[in-house]
């Protein structure tokens, strides 16, 4: 009985399940270490309104649907906040992510040199120096306890390809949807690129300038992209 | 313009009252000018007559200044003229206010089928609440006061209201009954329609009452709400506004509906209302007339004739329903109706209503041709939806093809339905008794009847969605071949449909007169008096003394069987089982008062053939069970720990329950006497509720009520979760404290004081019992030992004793005095394995006595044994027992407030150890297969750990299997191609297999549907709930806000739902925290411990040395052509890694930047 008027939310699902085809899907993984307040930020993401109560053992507990260039593409969110120390899992994490956000806490440099290890992690397992990355400096709320320069976070954001960096407070939600949309339209870039490389190895390799071009205009604009509050 | 034409929308849309509404926006409004809309005003939509001095609770306002509203005198349902109307928001009476709009969401919100929210009756306790504080407020909360003893008006009306509240207390207690025991849609629709009527009734008493009060003495206190109420709403009261509406509008449809009304004696015609004032409204009309030349709103008396015979809105009260409560009075013909949206809502109604019927209705009782007669009324009515769904499609340009593809699973489910129809009875036509009812066939028709209504729900989404898309549209009056859905024919239809069926069997069901148009056709208000009632107490004696020291069993009923057995239950409800069977071991062994439910469970148990059959399997042992609403766990908490003890109990207890009986039964009597007892001072008012009716917030004195509630048991949940979180939202000493207080602020009424003082005292008792966390609640010890030994040995001596034994002893010794069950804390499930017969051997180990032997001689330092030594089942055992046996110790407390991830001090010993086990385990897999140096037997070395991982899968063992193939399926093993290519397919179909076992995406939802009706023994992969709680942590504020309505001063209150969601997450991994039975070999675990040290022993590098290890095996293929790798590298990014890979060798774990340099 009690499907009687619990039955009107299926439908619901079963339009935007028909709507979807045309939609891209996208997987972003959160990484980070334990108590840099990763969830919060998943957790602010997904429920983008105020959820009087946020169930996360759903399966659509990490999805969202965001627009992005006029595009509408929906985000998987897989976020191992709480199973930091299961370090053999992490590489069945990353395997699944098409971007990664990397978070640490602006008040504890052991939570940013903790990123190197994942970062290089990433790297390898995805074979790829260019995986899209965001840097992601949380609690930015707490500006006194500051212990990561953004000097010295800039400089991490340089050595990894210029991932953009941002600094946000999930607390106050500022720059939430910022990094996420930033991690998907890399994603989005980097999918069009490698169909346009497919395109070019297609007709034959005449591409060396054109080529170097498109990337040192990508770093600019990504030099731009790096976003204090 | 005519306001309908635009709020039609969802219900959901048109309450929302509960999300901070814009502050203008008033929840009452108060009539101050009567607004009776005249003869020739026609209708194209319900306008409510109002009267001087009416109140309305407001559902909506259209920005026409016409305001959706439901007067509280009548219960009436229409629009409604804001100018005549001003804010209805005075102090006293605004918690009163408050808690009937939020019992009015919740009836609302509910549907006849989820009663779950009226399994508790918290909403009346929070109109006593209301009641309570107005009375404080205006000094006339005990009978003796001066100021009721000085006015007779005053004298009267509080009577009057007490007794009008105590009603509605009755009612809520059967209704209370009914959720918990049956389906009884009937009743409960019934119930429903009469509760909230009452309620409004009494409000209707207290707004009067105030009205005198403020007469007599308020005047100056109220002047500030005046002021503010006139600013809300500037409107001049010497001039009489006209109505916002557009006069000529209206036709001559009302006129002819109105007649209709008052030749049906109904109350709410104008005329009726004003001329039937009864004698007790005559004193206030004295008054009234005395005052006349005061015209101010807030001083003005205002008189409201007797309500009793407005009942006729009992019909149903449910969320769509309601929503047309008042359209059904005379919208027979009203224009809007023929809108698109409109009657898609009509029709689904209707269709609803007649499946309603279907799956409600005890089938047993119904004969062939009832059946027959609702499916044919069935499927007319979801033609008429399919026809109007029909339509929409054709209106629409571009063709939505999910609106096609609902409707076409539509016609397909309803075929099903007829199909199931006719199956039933089926048998029947062959034979000779006319009725035989074949309970499977029977659940088929539930099944069938389900799934139409799922599908009708669908269709009328999706109708929607495309409505919204294209507009709304009028549909043409006549033509179109959808013009069945007219009300006359429907009128006659059911009228026809009602005498049918009462010449059948006299059932009518509440759905089937909500079809009905003509309030003529309601049934009369049910008696108040209530068999149950007096019933219960009886049975409550007669179950206490014999329940203590027997052997505790739990009872559970099958989710999946629900619906089946809902109707045993029903039938239980209807008749009360006699007393000796309640006196059955099947009792939950439980200190508390067995709820209705309780007796329900045990009772259908030896009724109903249908649920014995489900439980003689079972026997005497637990069925698993996955739904926490319908298990009764008997909790360590509360069991009495000793016979002796509980003996000496016995006796106090049941004496006091003994005068508990007493004081109910004169309760009924005599109102008078009854006061104290009606008006408990309560917090209830201080809690908040989901649209389930379940608890999801309250201040710490609310949420102690409620956990020691006298009327029912609280739910499992609802207590574990106490016991589990209550660190997180106030200290032990505070907890303790606020015990203490209900303990003694519950002296003011005296009949619910025996229960709920045994209730402290359980709760103090299983918290020092079981939940003792002697490092942080020690502080509360001396206030509990003052407790035990100065309030609660004077009352109960007994139990005062207990409690300061336990005290003391709980200081000495460390950890839980009685051990707590396998897992029983915080556990909602009751989840006991296949049951397996004690003296069933466990299976033997399958290990040779040569494997023992090289065993000894490795451990005595003789040569190392070789994981192909061993069968793989065998290992994956003795994995198992290992992980098994720390998952079992992890204790409630490590889970919380992730303990885990603590740097230091963390006192999650066993989740940590999960973690490094399973790490370890991992790098043991990755570590055997890397340090050979053949490639050959680095492929055997996989097929073993392919098939120990495939032992483990059989074994529930997820968390080792996770491991496992985590390990198989990393960078550093999977890149081994030499390796790979030698691995057989079969191997390799298996590996893929199990990978998809542990598929993590879209939220772990392959892992969870499979753990979801999982049978223990099984190791769940401990992460995922890791991920869980830390995600309801930081997703979920510490603190709600109470659902206001903007007037008052906003309320933050504990978020006990974050908290229930936390135990429901703790729960579901204790489900499994149940050891296997398998046989240890001490010989194999001591080498397996030995390996996983070893490889723990290289430290955290372990990812680095492996992958460096891999390389080495099987260097990447481009530093055999190292020319080539340079060249790529400058062209293509992609390839960089590759090449720096070659550094990688050397120094992997230097920084990228510093690579770079090297580089």
């Amino acid at each position: 009985m009690s499907q009687r008027f619990d039955s009107t939310a299926s439908p619901t699902a079963l339009v935007s399940g028909l709507l979807l085809d045309s939609r891209r899907e996208y997987n972003i993984v959160v990484l980070g270490a334990g108590g840099v307040g990763k969830s919060c930020l998943t957790a602010q993401f997904v429920q983008n309104v105020w959820i009087e109560s946020y169930d996360p053992t759903i399966e659509d507990s990490y999805r969202k649907q965001i627009e992005v260039d006029g595009r509408q593409c929906i985000l998987e969110i897989l976020d191992t906040a709480g199973t930091e120390q299961f370090t053999a899992m992490r590489e069945l994490y990353m395997k699944s992510g098409q971007g990664f956000l990397l978070v640490f806490s602006i008040t504890s440099l052991s939570s940013l040199n903790e990123l190197y290890e994942l970062r290089d992690q990433i790297v390898r397992i995805k074979n790829d120096e260019r995986v899209p990355i965001v840097i992601v400096g949380n609690k930015a709320d707490m500006e006194e306890d500051r212990a990561v320069s953004r000097a010295r976070a800039f400089a991490v954001s340089q050595a990894w390809g210029n991932a953009p960096y941002y600094e946000t407070s999930a607390r106050r939600r500022a720059n939430v949807d910022e990094v996420f949309v930033d991690l998907c339209k890399q994603i989005m870039r980097k999918d069009s690129a490698t169909a346009q490389v497919r395109e070019m190895e297609s007709g034959h390799r005449r591409r060396e300038r054109p080529n170097r071009h498109a990337r040192r205009r990508r770093q600019r604009v990504e030099r731009q992209r790096c976003t204090i509050l | 313009m005519t306001p309908p034409l635009t709020p039609v929308r969802s219900q959901e849309e048109l309450s929302p009252r509960g999300e901070a509404p814009p502050p203008v926006f008033h929840n009452y409004l108060r009539a101050f000018y009567p607004y009776h809309p005249s003869c020739d005003e026609g209708a194209s939509t319900v306008t409510l007559p109002l009267n001087h001095g009416d109140v309305v609770l407001v559902h909506s306002v259209h920005t026409n200044g016409w305001a959706d509203g439901t007067l509280l005198t009548s219960g009436a349902r229409g629009w409604l003229p804001t100018n005549y109307c001003e804010a209805y928001d005075q102090e006293p009476i605004r918690t009163l206010l408050k808690a009937l709009t939020n019992f009015c969401d919740l009836v609302r919100g509910s549907s006849s089928g989820n009663l779950e929210a009226f399994t508790n009756i918290d909403y009346v306790h929070a109109l006593v609440a209301g009641v309570r504080i107005l009375l404080e407020k205006t000094e006339c909360l005990n009978r003796e006061s001066a100021t009721v003893q000085a006015h007779y008006g005053l004298r009267r009306n509080r009577k009057a209201l007490l007794s009008d509240l105590s009603s509605v207390v009755k009612l809520g207690r059967r209704l209370k009954d009914v959720a918990t025991g049956a389906f009884a849609i009937k009743a409960v629709e019934n119930d429903l329609g009469e509760v909230i009527l009452k309620a409004f009734k009494m409000v209707t008493r207290c707004v009067k009452f105030l009205d005198i009060w403020n007469e007599e003495f308020g005047l100056s206190q109220c002047i500030d709400a005046s002021i503010a109420a006139l600013d809300s709403l500037k409107v001049n009261a010497a001039v009489p506004p006209t109505p916002p509406a557009d006069i000529s509008l209206f036709g001559a449809v009302e006129r002819r509906s109105m007649q209709q009304m008052s030749e049906s004696g109904s109350s709410v015609t104008c005329q009726a209302a004003s001329a039937s004032i009864d004698g007790e409204a005559g004193g206030s009309l004295a008054q009234h007339t005395s005052n006349r030349p005061r015209y101010n709103r807030m001083s003005q008396s205002y008189i409201r004739p007797g309500t009793s015979q407005s009942m006729r809105q009992t019909s149903s009260q449910n969320q769509r329903d309601s929503r047309r409560l008042s359209c059904r009075l005379d919208s027979s013909l009203s224009l809007n109706f023929n809108l698109a949206s409109e009657r898609l809502g009509a029709a689904h109604d209707g269709f609803l209503g007649f499946l309603g019927s279907f799956i409600g209705l005890h089938l047993q009782s119904r004969s062939s041709s009832e059946i027959l007669l609702t499916t044919q009324q069935a499927v007319t009515t979801c033609r008429t939806l399919l026809a109007v769904v029909e339509e929409v499609w054709d209106r629409d340009l571009r063709r939505s093809g999910s609106l096609e593809e609902a409707r076409d699973n539509m016609y397909g489910r309803l075929a099903d339905l007829v199909e199931a129809a006719q199956d039933v009875f089926r048998p029947a036509r062959n034979g000779e008794e006319g009725d035989v009812f074949l309970p499977a066939e029977g659940k088929r028709l539930v099944d069938a009847a389900t799934t139409c209504v799922r599908g009708a729900g669908e269709c009328v989404a999706t109708a929607r969605f495309v409505i919204e898309r294209i507009g709304d549209f009028e549909f043409e009056p006549l033509g179109l071949g959808i013009s069945t859905f007219d009300r006359p024919e429907t009128a006659t239809e059911t009228t026809s449909t009602s005498e049918c069926v009462e010449n059948a069997g006299g059932v009518v069901t509440a759905a089937e007169v909500a079809m009905m148009p003509q309030p003529t056709c309601s049934p009369p208000p049910p008696p108040i008096s209530l068999p149950d009632e007096q019933s219960q107490p009886l049975l409550r004696t007669s179950i206490l003394p014999g329940k203590f020291g027997e052997q505790s069993l739990s009872l559970s009923v099958l989710d999946e069987d629900r619906a089946v057995a809902s109707h045993s239950f029903e039938y239980a409800g209807k008749v009360l089982p006699p007393i000796p069977q309640l006196n059955s071991p099947l009792m939950p062994s439980d200190d508390y008062i067995p709820s209705a439910q309780a007796l329900f469970s045990s009772s259908s148990n030896s009724e109903s053939p249908i649920s014995e059959r489900q439980s003689c399997g079972a026997g005497s042992l637990d069925i698993s069970s996955t739904a926490s609403s319908s298990t009764y766990v008997s909790q360590a908490s509360t069991r009495p720990t000793s016979v002796d003890c509980s003996n000496q109990q016995r006796t106090g207890y049941s004496s006091m329950v003994d005068s508990f009986s007493g004081s109910q039964t004169t309760l009924s009597d005599d109102c008078e006497n009854g006061e104290a007892k009606i008006l408990e001072k309560t917090f209830a008012h201080e809690l908040a509720f989901n649209e389930k009716g379940q608890i999801t917030g309250g201040t710490l004195p609310a949420l102690i009520e409620r956990l020691t509630t006298h009327d029912s048991t609280p739910d499992t949940l609802f207590v574990s979760t106490f016991y589990l979180t209550f660190r997180l939202f106030a200290t032990p000493i505070k907890f303790a404290e606020a015990l203490i207080d209900r303990f003694g602020y519950v002296d003011e009424s005296p009949h619910t004081a025996g229960p709920v003082r045994l209730r402290v005292y359980n709760v103090f008792k299983g918290w020092l019992e079981s939940h003792w966390r002697n490092d942080c609640d020690s502080q509360a010890l001396v206030l509990i030992l003052r407790f035990a030994t100065h309030q609660l040995s004077l009352v109960l001596p007994t139990a005062g004793k207990r409690l300061t034994e336990l005290a003391e002893r709980v200081s000495s010794v460390n950890g839980a005095l009685v051990p707590r069950l396998i897992s029983s804390i915080g556990k909602t499930n009751t989840s006991i394995a296949h049951y397996v017969a004690p003296d069933t051997p466990l299976p033997a180990p399958i290990i040779s006595k040569n494997q023992l032997a090289a065993l000894r001689t490795w451990k005595s330092g003789g040569p190392s044994v070789h994981i192909l030594d061993f069968d793989p089942l065998e290992l994956a055992r003795q994995f198992t027992i290992k992980e098994s046996r720390i998952f079992c110790s992890i204790l409630p407390e490590e889970l919380l407030a992730q303990e885990w991830t603590k740097k230091s001090g963390s006192v999650a010993v066993n989740v940590r150890a999960m973690s490094t086990l399973s790490t370890d385990l991992s790098n043991l897999v990755a570590d055997s297969i890397l340090q050979l140096e053949d490639a050959k037997k680095r492929a055997v070395i996989i097929k073993q750990w392919v098939k120990i991982a495939k032992k483990c899968f059989e074994l529930n063992n997820y968390d080792s299997l996770i491991a496992i193939i985590c390990s198989l399926n990393s960078s550093t093993i999977i890149r081994l191609k030499r390796t790979w290519d030698i691995v057989s397919a079969k191997t390799k179909t298996k590996l893929e297999k199990l990978k998809g076992i542990v598929e993590i995406s879209r939220n772990y939802a392959d892992l969870r549907r499979r753990l979801q009706y999982h049978v223990p023994p099984c190791l769940p992969f401990v992460g995922m709930y890791l991920t869980d709680l830390t995600m309801v942590d930081h997703g979920n504020q510490t603190t709600r806000q109470l659902p206001g309505d903007g007037n008052g001063p906003i309320k933050s209150v504990i978020n006990f739902d974050k908290h229930m969601k936390t135990a429901r997450i703790i729960s579901e991994l204790q489900r499994f925290q149940i050891p296997y039975r398998l046989t240890e070999v001490p010989e194999l675990q001591t080498w397996i411990q030995d390996q996983l040290v070893r490889v723990r022993s290289s430290g955290q590098s372990n990812v680095q040395l492996y992958y460096r290890r891999s390389l080495m095996l099987e260097p990447r293929e481009q530093i055999l052509r190292p020319a080539m790798a340079e060249t790529l590298e400058s062209n293509s990014s992609g390839k960089d890694a590759s090449a720096k890979d070659r550094f990688d060798l050397f120094g992997w774990s230097h920084l990228s930047r510093e690579k770079q340099g090297l580089h």
